[in-house]
């Protein structure tokens, strides 16, 4: 009866706004039509998955905790467990939406296919579930919405309703590759947040005005049918992780900062935000460090920076980050934050590729970033044999990390043993 | 279209020659010591590891060493290379190239040849290859990043003598169809 209801519903938001969506085949699944898509499937037990399965020994977990491959998943990035936790999905920087399912529960995935395959995806990096089962999907520039997406995604025509038009989440003059993975979640107020980076190194002065009014440098809520749009957050640079405390329900995020100033400035952050609007800095700062193209261009006004939670190391580019919510792991971790470091790219020395973890004191302040598992980074010859871009956790308290250089997905359970 | 062609090829012949005098010779052998801010995205062998990174194996040379000097003195701008390139000497650059020039490279076209862009293989080859040494391969780079330079080149925010001229009056479709056949090609370091 639940699927019913949502069908019907959905029929009808999507017949108003049907016209406006006439690309590929968005129109025939507003109408609930049928289209010729069919599935890419990938394998989960070929040399591919050895490789990868090869490279479990090299990760380094605290004492008690297992690593084991989950599934073999091209370009994962950022990901959303679905609310029965049967399906995981996984975005990417290119055109697929992966669902992960593991039907007979046994933690390792069985089938990993591409979700609505006809749909016509452009950086699908950002899916994310409300808790009645929608699945938002955040792409360069729309946002889609599939209702009930952990039991329709078995076939490949879903039912979709756009919240976010093609070309109105930014201008489609702003559009370009880099800083254009968004995160999306929604938060405790049933808003949908969007992490909207800024598409240059130091955005020029003249764009400064227009980025803050749309929010791009920032984060936006709106409601999940696209409505009463706003910045939320300002001063970011690309963020592309974040997450909402379950204790306080405040927002917390991770941003990545200037490169070119050295090899070891400007500091990540992880960021705590206590209050719609407030300014993190950017582009006059990254932390306490000054941005040299914005020293003589004056600050807003009657604005003071809010200064990252934790300076985290220069260029390791932290991206996605959950609050722990599960009772699996050992209690030190409850409350806590997890995040991926992605590693760097163009540092003389690499660093990242690991796993960061900060518990949170009595104030809910970040109490300090420590190592959870690494060992994606080669020492030795600075090669990369994966790089970790998101964690999220199944039911069961288990986590799972996204890698979009290896084309994985990782899990790191506690087993006490 | 034939007009057009003839004035590409008279322009890609001047453009070789002028940078030919002016970067010393590159050693490859020194480039591989140097390129660890290259190989994230571009691979240790120049096969791409990410969708926004053209690949770079066995490029031509001079095609390789013009982009960096490019990206350094900022005639072509990206977010990434802009910064990366800056610090480079002439001599880091030549060897660099000189690196990624040295990969043998094998394209694997499984189309008929007949059907690629036309406007495209004088230059760029039906597989992908270069066949002028200031053009690039692009067998198998993304069709996102093929799409992407020819729009620029297109609206000239990436300058090029002989492109902007050739992509000026493409379409869209024409640019997503030349990016397709292109994408669709694997290359390969032998």
């Amino acid at each position: 009866m639940r699927h019913t209801r949502l069908i019907a519903g959905l029929a009808l938001g999507t017949m108003l706004t049907a016209p406006a969506m006439a690309q590929d085949n968005m129109e025939r699944l507003g109408n609930m039509q049928k289209t010729d898509a069919t599935f890419t499937f990938i394998p989960q037990d070929d040399e591919r998955a050895d490789a990868l399965r090869s490279i479990v020994q090299h990760i380094n977990v605290p004492d008690g905790f297992e690593v084991s491959l989950y599934a073999v998943v091209p370009d994962a990035r950022s990901m959303a467990v679905a609310p029965q936790g049967t399906v995981v999905f996984a975005g990417t920087r290119k055109d697929k939406v992966w669902s992960i399912v593991d039907r007979d529960r046994n933690r390792i995935a069985d089938e990993v296919k591409d979700f609505a395959p006809s749909v016509t995806f452009d950086i699908p990096n950002g899916p994310c579930f409300s808790p009645d089962g929608f699945l938002f999907i955040a792409e360069r520039n729309r946002v889609l919405n599939f209702p009930a997406a952990e039991f329709f995604f078995e076939g490949p025509d879903q039912p979709v309703a756009v919240v976010v038009e093609q070309g109105e989440l930014i201008p489609a003059e702003e559009e370009s590759f880099n800083h254009s993975a968004r995160v999306c979640d929604v938060g405790p107020d049933g808003k949908l947040y969007i992490s909207l980076g800024q598409p240059y190194n130091v955005q020029p002065r003249e764009k400064l005005e227009m980025y803050d009014e749309i929010g791009i440098g920032g984060i936006i809520r709106m409601n999940t049918d696209g409505s009463e749009r706003e910045v939320y957050t300002r001063g970011v640079r690309n963020s592309v992780g974040q997450d909402f405390n379950p204790a306080t329900g405040e927002l917390w995020w991770t941003d990545n900062q200037v490169d070119g100033m050295g090899d070891d400035i400007p500091p990540g952050e992880l960021n705590r935000q206590t209050e719609a609007g407030q300014h993190f800095g950017f582009p006059w700062t990254n932390s306490r460090v000054e941005i040299p193209e914005y020293k003589d261009v004056p600050r807003p006004e009657g604005v003071s920076f809010v200064e990252p939670q934790l300076e985290l190391t220069a260029h390791a580019a932290d991206l996605g980050m959950a609050f722990y919510k599960g009772s699996n792991f050992p209690e030190e971790y409850h409350g806590g934050i997890f995040w991926a470091q992605h590693g760097s790219w163009n540092r003389t020395v690499p660093v990242g590729a690991r796993v960061m973890f900060t518990a949170l004191d009595e104030n809910g302040d970040a109490v300090g970033a420590e190592v959870f598992a690494d060992g994606w980074l080669n020492e030795d010859t600075g090669e990369y044999r994966g790089r970790p871009m998101d964690v999220a956790f199944l039911p069961d308290g288990s986590m799972l990390v996204s890698d979009d250089f290896a084309g994985a997905i990782w899990r790191i359970a506690y087993t006490g043993q | 279209m034939k007009t057009a062609l003839t004035l590409a090829l008279g322009g890609l012949l001047l453009a070789g020659s002028a940078l030919a005098q002016e970067l010393p010779a590159g050693d490859a052998a020194h480039g591989e010591t140097l390129i660890a801010k290259c190989r994230t995205c571009h691979g240790a062998d120049g096969i791409a590891k990410l969708i926004i990174a053209p690949n770079i194996a066995g490029e031509p040379e001079a095609y390789l060493a013009a982009q960096m000097a490019a990206f350094r003195d900022g005639t072509r701008q990206n977010e990434m290379m802009s910064v990366v390139v800056k610090t480079l000497t002439d001599q880091d650059i030549a060897d660099m190239a000189a690196w990624y020039a040295s990969q043998s490279v094998v394209a694997t076209l499984n189309a008929d040849p007949s059907g690629a862009p036309e406007l495209c293989v004088s230059c760029h080859g039906a597989d992908g290859i270069s066949v002028v040494e200031d053009a690039p391969h692009l067998a198998g780079d993304s069709a996102m990043y093929l799409a992407a330079q020819i729009e620029a080149l297109r609206d000239g925010s990436r300058p090029s003598e002989v492109m902007n001229a050739i992509a000026a009056d493409l379409t869209d479709e024409e640019i997503a169809a030349a990016a397709a056949w292109y994408s669709e090609i694997k290359l390969s370091v032998e």
